[in-house]
Protein backbone atom coordinates (compact mmCIF):
# COMPACT_ATOMS: atom_id res chain seq x y z
CA UNK A 1 0.00 0.00 0.00
CA UNK A 2 1.25 3.24 -0.86
CA UNK A 3 1.43 5.54 2.14
CA UNK A 4 -0.30 8.98 1.25
CA UNK A 5 1.60 12.24 2.21
CA UNK A 6 0.19 12.86 5.48
CA UNK A 7 -1.85 16.19 5.16
CA UNK A 8 -3.62 14.43 2.81
CA UNK A 9 -5.38 11.81 4.83
CA UNK A 10 -8.80 12.73 4.58
CA UNK A 11 -11.11 10.56 7.70
CA UNK A 12 -10.16 10.74 11.33
CA UNK A 13 -6.81 11.68 10.62
CA UNK A 14 -7.56 14.79 8.79
CA UNK A 15 -5.79 17.16 7.28
CA UNK A 16 -4.80 20.16 8.65
CA UNK A 17 -7.39 22.05 6.23
CA UNK A 18 -9.83 19.75 7.26
CA UNK A 19 -9.40 20.20 11.17
CA UNK A 20 -9.66 24.24 10.46
CA UNK A 21 -13.03 23.05 9.14
CA UNK A 22 -14.01 22.01 12.49
CA UNK A 23 -12.06 24.13 14.17
CA UNK A 24 -14.39 27.08 12.61
CA UNK A 25 -17.45 25.06 13.45
CA UNK A 26 -16.56 24.32 17.34
CA UNK A 27 -14.02 27.11 18.14
CA UNK A 28 -16.84 29.49 19.65
CA UNK A 29 -18.72 26.64 21.62
CA UNK A 30 -15.21 25.74 23.09
CA UNK A 31 -14.21 28.72 24.04
CA UNK A 32 -17.00 30.04 26.06
CA UNK A 33 -17.12 26.92 27.79
CA UNK A 34 -13.03 27.46 28.79
CA UNK A 35 -14.16 31.04 29.42
CA UNK A 36 -17.27 30.41 31.85
CA UNK A 37 -15.52 27.57 33.39
CA UNK A 38 -11.78 29.10 34.11
CA UNK A 39 -13.55 33.02 34.44
CA UNK A 40 -10.19 33.71 32.78
CA UNK A 41 -10.05 35.19 28.86
CA UNK A 42 -6.05 34.72 28.98
CA UNK A 43 -6.64 31.35 30.61
CA UNK A 44 -9.00 30.37 28.14
CA UNK A 45 -7.47 31.08 25.03
CA UNK A 46 -4.59 28.98 26.04
CA UNK A 47 -7.08 26.31 27.21
CA UNK A 48 -8.95 26.35 23.90
CA UNK A 49 -5.30 25.90 22.04
CA UNK A 50 -4.82 23.41 24.17
CA UNK A 51 -7.73 21.38 23.31
CA UNK A 52 -7.67 21.86 20.11
CA UNK A 53 -3.94 20.52 19.73
CA UNK A 54 -5.08 17.76 21.79
CA UNK A 55 -7.72 17.19 19.63
CA UNK A 56 -5.43 16.83 16.82
CA UNK A 57 -2.54 14.67 18.28
CA UNK A 58 -5.22 12.24 19.20
CA UNK A 59 -7.11 12.59 16.21
CA UNK A 60 -6.38 8.42 15.78
CA UNK A 61 -8.37 7.99 18.67
CA UNK A 62 -11.51 9.00 17.64
CA UNK A 63 -13.38 6.32 16.15
CA UNK A 64 -16.86 8.52 15.38
CA UNK A 65 -19.00 7.04 18.31
CA UNK A 66 -19.70 10.43 19.44
CA UNK A 67 -20.28 14.02 17.26
CA UNK A 68 -16.50 15.70 17.21
CA UNK A 69 -18.55 18.33 19.49
CA UNK A 70 -19.08 16.14 21.88
CA UNK A 71 -15.75 15.17 22.06
CA UNK A 72 -14.16 18.62 21.93
CA UNK A 73 -16.20 19.50 25.13
CA UNK A 74 -15.02 15.80 26.95
CA UNK A 75 -11.85 16.85 26.06
CA UNK A 76 -12.03 20.75 27.19
CA UNK A 77 -14.01 19.58 30.38
CA UNK A 78 -11.04 17.55 31.35
CA UNK A 79 -8.35 20.03 30.62
CA UNK A 80 -10.12 22.59 32.55
CA UNK A 81 -11.08 20.38 35.56
CA UNK A 82 -7.36 19.86 35.84
CA UNK A 83 -6.73 23.37 35.52
CA UNK A 84 -9.06 23.72 38.01
CA UNK A 85 -8.16 20.98 40.49
CA UNK A 86 -4.75 22.84 40.10
CA UNK A 87 -5.84 26.08 41.34
CA UNK A 88 -7.83 24.65 44.25
CA UNK A 89 -10.98 24.78 43.32
CA UNK A 90 -13.13 27.56 45.22
CA UNK A 91 -16.46 26.96 45.15
CA UNK A 92 -17.70 23.94 46.96
CA UNK A 93 -21.23 22.94 47.62
CA UNK A 94 -23.08 22.31 50.98
CA UNK A 95 -26.17 21.19 52.36
CA UNK A 96 -26.35 24.66 53.73
CA UNK A 97 -25.80 26.41 49.76
CA UNK A 98 -28.58 23.59 48.36
CA UNK A 99 -30.85 25.07 50.81
CA UNK A 100 -30.26 28.36 49.58
CA UNK A 101 -30.95 27.68 46.64
CA UNK A 102 -34.08 25.81 47.08
CA UNK A 103 -35.29 29.10 49.88
CA UNK A 104 -33.97 31.74 47.05
CA UNK A 105 -36.58 34.28 46.10
CA UNK A 106 -36.03 34.11 42.43
CA UNK A 107 -38.45 32.30 40.49
CA UNK A 108 -37.19 30.59 37.34
CA UNK A 109 -40.83 30.98 35.63
CA UNK A 110 -40.00 34.66 35.45
CA UNK A 111 -38.01 35.80 32.58
CA UNK A 112 -34.78 37.57 32.96
CA UNK A 113 -34.46 41.11 31.80
CA UNK A 114 -31.41 42.60 31.13
CA UNK A 115 -29.75 45.83 29.66
CA UNK A 116 -27.49 44.99 27.05
CA UNK A 117 -24.45 46.65 28.33
CA UNK A 118 -20.76 45.63 27.95
CA UNK A 119 -21.12 44.35 31.81
CA UNK A 120 -23.70 41.27 30.67
CA UNK A 121 -20.86 39.24 30.42
CA UNK A 122 -19.26 39.78 33.77
CA UNK A 123 -22.73 39.61 35.24
CA UNK A 124 -22.85 36.32 33.73
CA UNK A 125 -19.97 35.45 34.72
CA UNK A 126 -20.49 36.41 38.64
CA UNK A 127 -23.51 34.36 38.74
CA UNK A 128 -21.50 31.31 36.98
CA UNK A 129 -18.53 31.71 39.59
CA UNK A 130 -21.64 31.75 42.46
CA UNK A 131 -22.65 28.17 41.16
CA UNK A 132 -20.99 24.82 42.37
CA UNK A 133 -18.90 23.56 39.47
CA UNK A 134 -21.27 20.89 38.32
CA UNK A 135 -24.47 23.15 38.16
CA UNK A 136 -22.73 25.70 36.40
CA UNK A 137 -21.26 22.56 33.76
CA UNK A 138 -24.73 21.56 33.24
CA UNK A 139 -26.16 24.96 32.87
CA UNK A 140 -23.52 25.42 30.26
CA UNK A 141 -23.61 22.17 28.39
CA UNK A 142 -27.60 22.54 28.29
CA UNK A 143 -27.31 26.03 26.87
CA UNK A 144 -25.70 24.17 23.47
CA UNK A 145 -28.45 23.41 21.23
CA UNK A 146 -26.25 20.73 19.86
CA UNK A 147 -26.36 18.66 22.81
CA UNK A 148 -29.20 16.48 23.98
CA UNK A 149 -29.94 15.79 27.46
CA UNK A 150 -28.62 12.41 27.05
CA UNK A 151 -24.86 13.69 25.71
CA UNK A 152 -24.79 15.54 28.77
CA UNK A 153 -25.51 13.08 30.82
CA UNK A 154 -22.64 11.29 29.06
CA UNK A 155 -20.04 14.51 28.93
CA UNK A 156 -21.00 14.39 33.06
CA UNK A 157 -21.42 11.01 34.02
CA UNK A 158 -24.84 10.65 35.11
CA UNK A 159 -28.38 10.11 33.66
CA UNK A 160 -30.38 12.89 31.41
CA UNK A 161 -32.93 12.34 34.17
CA UNK A 162 -30.50 13.57 36.95
CA UNK A 163 -29.34 16.22 34.63
CA UNK A 164 -33.14 17.20 33.65
CA UNK A 165 -33.49 17.70 37.96
CA UNK A 166 -30.27 19.36 38.43
CA UNK A 167 -31.04 21.96 35.77
CA UNK A 168 -33.73 23.15 37.19
CA UNK A 169 -32.01 23.95 40.55
CA UNK A 170 -29.08 25.14 38.72
CA UNK A 171 -31.51 27.82 36.87
CA UNK A 172 -32.75 28.67 40.12
CA UNK A 173 -29.69 29.02 41.12
CA UNK A 174 -27.94 31.03 38.73
CA UNK A 175 -31.80 33.07 38.41
CA UNK A 176 -30.64 34.03 42.35
CA UNK A 177 -27.33 35.28 41.51
CA UNK A 178 -27.86 37.06 38.58
CA UNK A 179 -30.32 39.17 39.78
CA UNK A 180 -28.26 40.29 42.41
CA UNK A 181 -24.92 41.62 39.97
CA UNK A 182 -27.74 43.94 38.78
CA UNK B 1 -0.27 19.13 -0.25
CA UNK B 2 1.04 22.55 1.34
CA UNK B 3 -1.15 23.93 3.98
CA UNK B 4 -3.12 26.54 3.00
CA UNK B 5 -2.48 30.39 4.76
CA UNK B 6 -4.66 31.30 6.97
CA UNK B 7 -7.12 28.28 7.22
CA UNK B 8 -8.39 29.72 10.55
CA UNK B 9 -8.25 33.17 9.93
CA UNK B 10 -12.46 33.40 10.32
CA UNK B 11 -12.94 35.03 13.38
CA UNK B 12 -11.14 38.05 12.85
CA UNK B 13 -14.14 39.58 10.59
CA UNK B 14 -16.54 37.94 12.86
CA UNK B 15 -15.03 39.98 15.74
CA UNK B 16 -15.47 43.00 13.76
CA UNK B 17 -19.21 42.70 13.21
CA UNK B 18 -20.18 41.40 17.10
CA UNK B 19 -18.48 44.61 18.32
CA UNK B 20 -19.50 47.10 16.21
CA UNK B 21 -22.99 45.53 16.87
CA UNK B 22 -22.52 44.99 20.52
CA UNK B 23 -21.82 48.97 20.12
CA UNK B 24 -24.97 49.85 18.37
CA UNK B 25 -26.87 47.32 20.49
CA UNK B 26 -25.88 48.82 23.84
CA UNK B 27 -29.14 49.56 26.21
CA UNK B 28 -31.20 47.71 24.29
CA UNK B 29 -33.35 46.16 27.03
CA UNK B 30 -33.90 41.88 26.08
CA UNK B 31 -36.19 39.52 27.82
CA UNK B 32 -34.89 35.93 28.30
CA UNK B 33 -37.22 33.08 29.23
CA UNK B 34 -34.33 30.87 30.16
CA UNK B 35 -31.20 30.93 31.70
CA UNK B 36 -30.04 29.31 28.96
CA UNK B 37 -31.20 31.63 26.44
CA UNK B 38 -29.25 34.19 28.11
CA UNK B 39 -26.16 32.34 27.89
CA UNK B 40 -26.98 31.21 23.91
CA UNK B 41 -26.89 34.76 23.80
CA UNK B 42 -24.08 35.19 25.27
CA UNK B 43 -21.75 32.80 23.69
CA UNK B 44 -23.04 34.28 20.42
CA UNK B 45 -21.61 37.81 21.33
CA UNK B 46 -18.48 36.34 22.73
CA UNK B 47 -16.18 36.20 19.53
CA UNK B 48 -13.30 34.02 19.49
CA UNK B 49 -10.10 35.69 19.25
CA UNK B 50 -7.65 35.28 16.19
CA UNK B 51 -4.63 35.15 18.55
CA UNK B 52 -6.01 31.50 19.42
CA UNK B 53 -6.26 30.54 15.49
CA UNK B 54 -3.42 31.91 14.81
CA UNK B 55 -1.33 30.14 17.53
CA UNK B 56 -3.27 27.18 16.62
CA UNK B 57 -1.89 26.88 13.18
CA UNK B 58 1.74 27.25 14.39
CA UNK B 59 1.29 24.49 16.78
CA UNK B 60 -0.37 22.79 14.09
CA UNK B 61 2.79 23.09 11.82
CA UNK B 62 5.11 20.99 13.86
CA UNK B 63 3.13 18.38 14.87
CA UNK B 64 1.85 15.79 11.91
CA UNK B 65 -1.11 14.81 11.75
CA UNK B 66 -0.69 10.96 13.50
CA UNK B 67 -1.01 8.17 11.31
CA UNK B 68 -4.21 5.86 11.38
CA UNK B 69 -3.36 2.31 12.97
CA UNK B 70 -2.39 -0.40 9.91
CA UNK B 71 -5.63 -2.15 9.99
CA UNK B 72 -7.77 1.38 9.26
CA UNK B 73 -5.67 2.19 6.75
CA UNK B 74 -6.26 -1.35 5.11
CA UNK B 75 -10.13 -0.37 5.45
CA UNK B 76 -9.80 2.62 3.80
CA UNK B 77 -7.99 1.48 0.78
Amino acid sequence: MTEQPSLEMPGPGLSTSEFAEKYEEHSRAIFYLCLRLLSDPEKAQDATHDVFLKAFRKMDQFRGESSWRTWLYRIAINHCRNLQQAWNERHMLSNSDEALFENTAARVDSPLRVLETKELGQRIQKALDQLPAEYRLILLLVADKELSYEQVGTLTNQSSDAVRGKLHRARKAFASFFQQTS
Amino acid sequence: MKPPKKVFSQHEAEQAHTTSQSQSQSHTETEFKEVEDLLRHDALHTPVPPSIAQRLEESLQQNPPPKLPWWRRFFKA
